[in-house]
């Protein structure tokens, strides 16, 4: 799917540009804490502990300087009092209001993010890919009819459409078995992981239009190929041409678009899951809207799951810039953001 | 000295050098020409032989990574070299001024007066969303502004700014361009033959054919009234039967406005139909120069040589240059050895090549027929020739040319045309 | 094909696509499980209610009966009623518009202020400071969302310093605005301390946006065979950069903006729910939550019918800078 020629291509960026370097950098460490969670995760995410409930992070130990009047022995008495809230190594990112361990939760919910975010795309992919390459295909009414119902999917803005199917649907969540407790590696942790079923079918249909107009464009002028026109000479199917030459051909712009996407599905499941429309609660946007109600005492519960979220963002947007520079589809713009 | 002998320019050691992610690219090395008045002046060479940046590099607008490093561009005008005498004793000679040597906004406020230039591309050298008439009268407006107050618009925006953008962008009818401007470009699209100039003013480029819009090109060029018209391959983006078209036109609005014309250009018919002197270049250098006939006539350096043994008939209408055997070399400097870059392709390569080669007077007949080659000083002896492959090893000896990495690696060649462009 | 035809044209495919909207919107009931009346009737209506609204909304006729029924109620401005909300549904949505424009408007007019100079000085200054520090911001603006930066905007400026509000709206922009201009400007600062907080937060993404695209737009266009021949007419370089770079880069910067405009809208809803303003986006979470069908098909609905009307403006924008699109 990738000529030599673009991989020499996506070498050669990767070997000049620093920000396709630390976009690497971020994927993989992104990738390797979702996968590897109940390893690099110190404490079960979802273990409560209200004696320990609102440390911060390391680094950010609190000293509150009270001052009560008390009435001693009939006279009143002021009373200075210094209580410190000592941060521990035990939790070296605090806690939240319950007592859980910061640093887990973000680990863990780096698993949700992901999953959402590349289940969501192939789905997103699937459709548009499919529905684009026909439209581009066959031109004429089955091209305007398809553009036409896509131009409909872009006027609901994919967040609010997401919200309503969500709303409508429920939330439908599967747990699936955690290897590494089923292995008995890593006891302590939960056994098993939710995914939201329902978000990633959501966040899958009301992002594939991207993928159409993009997958439609390369059809269009694909199917004028000499490679499209002697296979059709010889009596291939049309299913057959874009199956096996349509598709492969139009594969780079789409493979740039599908790691956009993922940034884009990472923020939509983000939202999501603040307004409280997921099947999940370790993810970090629901960490976020937990946080909203101690900003004022405890900053962090909102602050560490969005440099979470920020981080991996900017880890996938600049992958999608390195590949876009290297392999130089025409897309720019396509795609939505939150 | 006749009148019509004078120098309008003369080009001294001219360098430029592009610093490239794949090392130094020595675009334009050490050249020198002049131009005189009223005649037309051609530069002659293959792609990536440095022509194209040898006349951006007179109107500096050579453009990042790219860098005139050194050399000299003297321009005559009385005038310049009056007002800068005293501030720049070093930037005046006689009545000449050394452009490179003058401040950056009175160089570039001779782009009009001075210097114009047309250029290979015309499809995509105007401006798509803005109307050929629009695009002419700017050039004209810029030169009346430039006549009404000297002084600050060699430096200024002319009042033209982000605001303003945003001010005429809101508020349609206001723009830059005045109505006598508008008048005159289109009498100049009437003076380079467009039929019908006051509604084809009013057209976009994408509705201009490409003959046309080379000569609306010409128009705008002529907008500043120049004392130099530098064209860039003008005719090779254009069909054969209109390239002939656009030469005539070139050649009698030379002779009507009494301007010198710079002809760049790799199509040697071109140059043997316009032009009265020319200069060959290879790989950065020129090799050879002098009048139409000493160069043509009586070739000394082989590559012209070479490049002449293709054309039977020089009134033959399209002949292109020789493919001659061998590749043009990356002009990459750490690849640049001192010897004479034409060595891995000359025939008559000997042992005295290997070493840098200076300009030398070519014959005794011509003055001004000069050529950078061993053989104007002496004979060709076999018995001094260059083994067979000498600079197909690549085993450094100040050698190994370009062979290694032309043909094999496409970015190699890209980067090389890139900088021709 | 003149400007009046080009919009006509694409005003004829916006109003296909409003029926679109419409629709689907319509279908969406068929597509939830449980019957519709479930939905449309509250949580806890007696069966006797049921019927009633069952009978009152005729969703025993046809299907297609209904669908028309639908249709004609909206060319009437009729979005139905909510028998959660006990309003009419137009009424509510309505009522809650403005607002959401107001947000909008606004953040659409800090993007384009801050973003565009700074895409155009960032190309300018190609590899310099100003170069890096807008491109970083751009990474990071369209890597952020924009709930958590409204979040840790009210933590430093709400909470730290106090400076603006979190929540609610104030007055409008309308009154905020004569009030300036009758010189109170108390009452128009403590709008701008309602709106400041909201308008950042939705603005951020598409000014980091539009600095991107600016920002490449411009260095594509300066690098360009007319830009030098601009140059070598004898133009200034600020006409150059203003008059010929920057209108060109303009265009698919349009381009994108009318792609995005979903983007911009979705982003409202969340700024809302952030801020808790009181425009469309509180109203679709709150009726998503609240089961108030009837008022979230009438939101939907007005939200595709905003998003295909500025589309008609963004087009007309489109076509005033390139006259390649209607000069034929
Ligand atoms: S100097 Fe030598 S190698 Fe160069 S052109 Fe002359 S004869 Fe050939």
């Amino acid at each position: 799917m990738l000529s030599p020629r673009s991989l020499r291509n996506l070498k050669r960026e990767l070997s000049r540009s620093a920000l396709a370097k630390t976009g690497i950098a971020l994927v993989v460490l992104v990738v390797g804490v979702a996968a590897l969670a109940p390893l690099v995760a110190p404490h079960d995410p979802t273990a409560q502990n209200l004696d320990d409930a609102q440390l911060p992070p390391l680094g950010f130990s609190e000293t509150e300087n009270s001052t009560t009047t008390e009435v001693v022995d009939g006279e009143v008495q002021i009373v200075n009092e210094t209580t410190t809230i000592n941060a521990t190594a035990e939790h070296p990112l605090g806690t939240d209001s319950l007592g859980r361990d910061m640093l887990s939760r973000v680990v863990y919910g780096a698993r949700t993010s992901l999953l959402v975010g590349v289940l969501g795309t192939f789905i997103a992919g699937g459709i548009g890919v499919t529905v684009g390459l026909v439209a581009g295909y066959y031109r004429g009414r089955v091209d305007d009819a398809l553009m036409r119902s896509a131009d409909v999917m872009l006027a609901f803005p994919s967040l609010v459409l997401a919200i309503a199917l969500v709303g409508l649907w429920g939330r439908a969540a599967y747990r699936i078995p955690d290897p590494f407790v089923l292995l008995g590696i890593t006891p302590d942790m939960p056994a098993s992981f939710v995914l939201p079923g329902t978000v990633v079918v959501v966040v899958g249909l009301v992002n594939w239009v991207w993928f159409a107009r993009v997958a439609r464009g390369e059809a269009l002028s694909i199917r004028e190929q000499e490679y499209v026109k002697a296979a059709r000479a010889v009596g291939a199917s049309d299913a057959r041409i874009i199956a096996r030459h349509v598709l492969p051909n139009a594969l780079t712009p789409i493979l740039v678009l599908g790691t956009i996407q993922i940034a884009a599905i990472v923020l939509l499941e983000s939202a999501l899951s603040f307004l409280g429309f997921s099947g999940t609660t370790l993810s970090w946007g629901f960490d976020i809207a937990q946080g909203r109600d101690y900003l004022a005492s405890a900053w962090w519960i909102s602050t560490i799951p969005g440099v979470a979220i920020v981080l991996a963002v900017i880890g996938i947007n600049l992958v999608g810039d390195w590949l876009r520079d290297a392999l130089d589809p025409d897309i720019e713009g396509e795609g939505g953001g939150v | 000295m006749s009148d019509s002998q004078r120098d309008v320019l003369r080009v001294r050691d001219l360098s430029t050098r592009f610093f490239t992610e794949e090392g130094q690219v020595n675009a334009v090395e050490g050249v020198s020409f002049d131009v005189r008045d009223g005649e037309v002046y051609g530069i002659v060479g293959e792609s990536g032989s440095g022509k194209s940046v040898t006349a951006l590099s007179v109107i500096d607008l050579v453009a990042s990574p790219g860098k005139i490093t050194s050399g000299e561009v003297w321009y005559r005008n009385p005038d310049l070299a009056e007002e800068f005498r005293a501030e720049r004793p070093d930037a005046v000679r006689d009545e000449f001024v050394d452009l490179r040597r003058l401040p950056k906004g009175v160089r570039r406020s001779l782009r009009g007066p001075g210097f114009s230039t047309v250029f290979q591309d015309p499809m995509s050298s105007l401006n798509p969303s803005l109307t050929v008439g629009e695009q002419i009268a700017e050039a004209v407006e810029v030169q009346r502004r430039a006549r009404a107050n000297p002084r600050s618009t060699r430096s200024r925006t002319q009042g033209y700014g982000l605001g303003k953008f945003l001010v005429d962008s809101l508020v349609p009818g206001r723009d830059y361009t005045g109505e006598e401007s508008h008048e005159r470009a289109i009498e100049l699209l009437d003076q380079v033959g467009i039929p019908d100039p006051a509604q084809r003013a009013q057209e976009y480029p994408h509705q201009f054919s490409g003959g046309m819009l080379q000569r609306a090109m010409i128009a705008q060029a002529l907008a500043g009234e120049p004392d130099v018209l530098i064209a860039d391959e003008p005719t090779t983006a254009l069909d054969v039967t209109i390239q002939a078209q656009i030469l005539n036109l070139l050649r009698d609005l030379q002779q009507e406005e009494d301007m010198s014309v710079v002809l760049i250009t790799h199509d040697l018919g071109v140059i043997a139909r316009m032009c009265s002197r020319v200069g060959v270049m290879y790989a950065g250098q020129m090799v050879e120069r002098g009048s139409l006939s000493d160069v043509f006539d009586d070739p000394v350096h082989p590559y012209t040589q070479g490049l002449l043994g293709s054309i039977p008939d020089l009134e033959n209408p399209a002949p292109r240059l020789q493919p001659i055997e061998g590749n043009v070399p990356s002009l990459l400097d750490s690849e640049m050895g001192g010897r004479c870059y034409f060595a891995d392709r000359c025939p008559k390569a000997m042992e005295s090549c290997l070493h840098p080669i200076e300009m030398h007077d070519a014959d005794a007949g011509s003055d001004e027929h000069e050529a950078r080659c061993v053989l104007t000083e002496t004979d060709y002896r076999p018995e001094e020739a260059l083994p067979e492959g000498y600079f197909d090893g690549g085993d450094g000896d100040g050698g190994g040319g370009g062979r290694e990495t032309d043909g094999s690696d496409p970015e190699a060649r890209e980067e090389e045309v890139r900088a021709d462009d | 094909m003149s400007l009046a035809r080009f919009l006509l044209k694409r005003g004829l495919q916006g109003v296909f696509v409003v029926w679109g909207v419409v629709t689907v919107v319509f279908l969406l009931r068929f597509i939830t499980p449980g019957d519709p009346i479930s939905v449309i009737a509250p949580l806890d209506a007696s069966p006797a209610t049921r019927q009633a609204i069952a009978a009152e909304l005729g969703l025993n006729r046809p299907l297609y009966v209904q669908y028309l029924d639908y249709l004609v109620g909206l060319l009437q401005g009729d979005m139905g009623y909510s028998y959660i909300s006990n309003t009419s549904a137009s009424a509510r949505v309505f009522a809650r518009l403005p607002a959401t424009l107001e947000l909008a408007v606004a953040a659409t007019l800090v993007a384009v202020v801050l973003s565009i100079p700074l895409g155009v000085l960032s190309a300018t200054n190609r590899n310099e400071p100003v170069d890096y520090g807008a491109t970083t911001f751009s990474l990071v603006g369209i890597s952020t969302p924009n709930f958590w930066l409204g979040i840790m905007l009210v933590l430093l400026f709400a909470v730290e310093f106090g400076v603006f509000k979190t929540s609610g709206r104030g007055i409008t922009s309308a009154r905020a605005l004569s009030a300036l201009a009758t010189g109170n400007l108390d009452v128009f600062v403590s709008w701008l301390t309602y709106i400041t907080l909201p308008a950042i937060t939705l603005g951020t993404y598409f000014t980091a946006l539009i600095t991107r695209l600016t920002r490449s737009g411009m260095l594509d266009e300066l690098g360009s065979a007319y830009v030098r021949a601009t140059r070598a007419k004898g133009l200034p370089e600020t006409l150059v950069r203003y008059r010929h770079a920057l209108r060109n880069t303009l265009i698919p910067v349009v381009t994108v903006l009318g792609l995005q405009l979903g983007t911009l809208i979705g982003g409202a809803v969340i700024t809302e729910a952030v801020f808790a303003w009181p425009g469309l986006g509180t109203l679709v979470i709150n009726s998503i939550t609240g089961r108030d069908w009837v008022v979230l098909q009438g939101s939907l609905i007005v939200i595709g019918v905003g998003f295909v009307l500025i589309n008609l403006v963004v087009d007309a924008l489109y076509a005033y800078l390139d006259p390649r699109v209607v000069s034929d």
